[in-house]
């Protein structure tokens, strides 16, 4: 053991959580293993880890109770294993306060770059940092200033708004109701459109490329990522 | 008598023809005597110009046109009434009834005659035009069975035509029962409902080959074509024989039912092969394609990692991770395939529920090219128009649509071709093109690209083809959102383009933002 962030897998496929356990501890991670969402209930009530890492068809629970659950006492970071095809499921999870989630099947690199961002956004507090900077955007968190590539950008209320979420949640994807419902309010989390909207405008300010964006990724059907791979 | 009969006869015509008058007898009787005091005020006007002779005529005018109308009886009304009259006013000595002139008495006689021989042939003419519609309707009512036999789609509504069309006919309650998987069942029922026990079906079922059975209070007529015996109507007659002209009739009915019967059967069972055949078909080039499209891609993992793992010591480093790639890359071939065929059960269930919501095609075009692997030599060039709205649409379906497509664009694109993606509004309906610079498809098969398993079944095995469901599934998610797909020549004959049409739905307004 090493000593490094904790990592605690649920998952009831034994090949899978041994690629896991392999993989996270050869990049220095603590690794604890669970089949049952029972048992990861128990494991993180008995020493917290960093991070959970789990797999929503358990076969004595639903992954969203074991979500639930966990979110009653603990607001540790979970990232959800799906399958494709299910943006309902990965939606739910996420509204019910997962963190992320990664398709299956998967590559090792797709989940610990989804690991580190969550540790870092965990480690980093946004409200204390004064200006953003990630791959030619600077957000002046103070003044609400943007620029990209050096060159001012002037944003509405609502679009500065849009952007200041994503970028306190780098990396981090944001379904369409945790955005509407922090950029519009409650009441607006129907209307999706206005989303799609206020996006395109923001992005065109952003001088984001149609098909190959810079900064802001979509997730079909799920909602929106800061990109902070590139 | 001769005479006396035919005057009997007469008599029961005209009770006849009276009924079928527009007018009720009453009313026909009513109008004899009213045409009689007709007669007598316009006579009154022209005794002063016509001879009494002529005044005869007048009278006889009247008599004429009550025979005509409403026949014998009311005619020999109108005659008497009429000869009273003429005698009591007209004739001297006048307002007596007593006749001076023989003459007066050849009136009367004259009157009766031309009554009975006018209501006679009015009788006869109503009886013929009676006939003639009665036999008009007949064939009217025939034309119209036939015309429902033979445009009937299925064995239920012929059961139902017949039974309805012989109670109307034979004004009693029919059923009519049609063997099935060697059992009488399906029954259509008509003009009310009577008992048939099970027992008596089979006891009449049995004794093949009669015909127009009286069976206790029943008359029974087969369903036979010449295939065998179709089934079975009953007719409950009550005891009552029926004329041979009604089981000639219905007989006949019968036989057109047959055929039609016999037609439908045919053609069920054409369709049922064909279905049959088609499913066959479908079966083994899936199985062809399970095997070819899961046993490939799984010979590379197993090969790669079984010699990696016994051998892997002595390989070289560039080796054992040129190995791994391969293995990574044919997973990841299979895990789309196996994607594929889930597409294509869940279009299959024929309940595919759309998650519409406002979509940005931009967004769309972005992740599907963010999930096809493109080698780095063909480009992608996309062109769309700054006014294409928003989308009403299920985002995952289109863009799993866009990367089948695109998947097969790179896949025929020649070493740095180029792909071009356009996109347009034209009237109501977004027009999504995604054109290669390939070897293009023939015109014959521009339509069949798009059916299951189309490249899978013409057996060319090489690199360029897929699983032959890509395009499938590109048609059933673009169809599910009531748009259409269909292929074309590229820009000067050369390469394919996809053309995608999806109707557009005019985005809600957005003051909020």
């Amino acid at each position: 053991m090493t000593g490094g962030p904790g990592i605690l897998i649920v998952e009831d496929e034994a090949p899978i959580r041994q690629f896991l356990r392999i993989s996270l501890e050869a990049h220095g991670f603590e690794v604890r293993e669970a089949r049952l969402g029972a048992d990861g209930l128990a494991a993180c009530q008995e020493r917290a880890p960093d991070l959970v890492i789990l797999d929503l068809g358990l076969p004595d629970m639903d992954g969203m109770r074991f979500i639930s659950k966990l979110r009653e006492w603990s607001d540790l970071p979970i990232i959800v294993l799906s399958v494709r095809a299910a943006e309902n499921e990965k939606v739910q999870a996420l509204d019910l306060g997962a963190n992320d989630y990664v398709t299956k099947p998967f590559g090792v690199s797709e989940l610990l770059a989804r690991v580190r961002v969550l540790l870092r956004n965990r480690d980093e507090s946004f409200p204390e940092i004064a200006a953003f900077e990630h791959g030619g955007l600077l957000a002046d968190f103070k003044t609400r200033e943007v620029t990209v590539d050096g060159t001012p950008v002037h944003l509405t209320r609502k679009e500065y708004d849009l952007l200041h979420l994503l970028i306190t949640h780098p990396g981090q994807v944001l379904t369409h109701e945790q955005i509407i419902r922090q950029v519009w309010g409650a009441a607006f989390t129907e209307e999706t459109h206005y989303l799609r909207v206020l996006m395109r405008q923001l992005r065109n300010k952003l001088g984001e490329q149609a098909t190959s964006p810079r900064f802001i990724v979509t997730v079909q059907g799920v909602g929106y990522r800061f990109d902070v791979s590139g | 008598m001769p005479a006396a009969q035919n005057n009997m006869n007469f008599l029961t015509r005209a009770r006849h023809q009276d009924r079928r008058s527009q007018a009720g007898p009453r009313g026909a009787y009513a109008w004899a005597l009213t045409t009689a005091a007709a007669t007598t005020g316009i006579a009154f006007l022209a005794h002063q110009l016509l001879p009494h002779a002529n005044l005869s005529l007048l009278y006889l005018t009247g008599v004429l046109i009550v025979s005509a109308r409403y026949g014998l009886r009311p005619g020999l009304l109108a005659s008497i009434v009429s000869f009273i009259l003429f005698n009591f006013l007209f004739t001297p000595p006048f307002y007596s009834l007593s006749v001076q002139d023989d003459g007066d008495v050849a009136t009367l006689v004259f009157f009766l005659v031309m009554a009975a021989i006018t209501g006679n042939l009015a009788a006869r003419m109503h009886r013929e035009m009676d006939a003639r519609r009665a036999s008009f309707d007949r064939t009217h009512q025939l034309l119209e069975f036939s015309r429902l036999m033979s445009s009937a789609t299925n064995t239920g509504q012929i059961a139902d035509a017949l039974a309805k069309d012989l109670a109307a006919r034979l004004h009693c309650p029919v059923a009519v029962l049609l063997k099935r998987d060697g059992q009488l069942d399906r029954q259509a029922w008509s003009g009310g409902r009577f008992e048939v026990s099970q027992a008596e079906i089979e006891s009449i079922w049995a004794r093949e080959g009669q015909d127009c059975n009286a069976v206790g209070e029943r008359t029974v007529l087969p369903l036979a074509s010449p295939a065998g015996r179709l089934g079975l109507v009953i007719l409950d007659t009550g005891g009552r024989g029926r004329s041979q002209a009604d089981l000639d009739m219905a007989r006949s009915l019968c036989d057109q039912a047959a055929i039609a019967l016999d037609r439908t059967l045919l053609e069920a069972t054409l369709e049922e092969a064909r279905i049959e055949r088609e499913t066959e078909q479908l079966r083994s080039a899936l199985l062809s394609s399970l095997s070819h499209d899961l046993r490939t891609p799984l010979a590379s993992v197993i090969g790669s990692t079984s010699s990696l793992l016994d051998y892997g010591g002595s390989f070289a480093e560039a080796d054992r991770r040129e190995l791994l790639a391969t293995t990574l890359q044919e997973a990841r071939r299979l895990d789309r395939y196996i994607q594929n065929l889930l597409d294509m059960t869940r279009l299959g269930q024929g309940k595919l529920s759309l998650a519409r919501e406002w979509v940005d095609l931009h967004d769309i075009l972005a992740s599907a090219m963010g999930r096809v692997d493109r080698p780095e030599r063909v480009r992608v060039v996309t062109r769309i128009q700054a006014d294409v709205p928003l989308l009403w649409v299920h985002g995952a379906l289109i863009e799993q649509a866009l990367v089948n497509l695109l998947d097969n664009a790179i896949r025929f694109s020649p070493a740095d071709g180029e792909i071009t993606i356009s996109a347009a509004c034209r009237n109501d309906a977004l027009t999504l093109e995604v054109c290669d610079e390939g070897i293009g498809i023939p015109d014959s098969d521009k339509e069949r690209v798009f059916d299951m398993f189309f490249t899978a079944r013409h057996g060319d095995r090489s690199q360029m083809q897929g699983t032959g469901l890509g395009l499938a599934i590109c048609r059933g998610m673009i169809g599910a959102h009531g748009g259409t797909i269909s292929a074309h020549d590229g820009p000067g004959g050369r390469g394919t383009c996809m053309r995608i049409t999806l109707p557009l739905r005019r985005e809600p307004a957005t003051e909020a933002i």
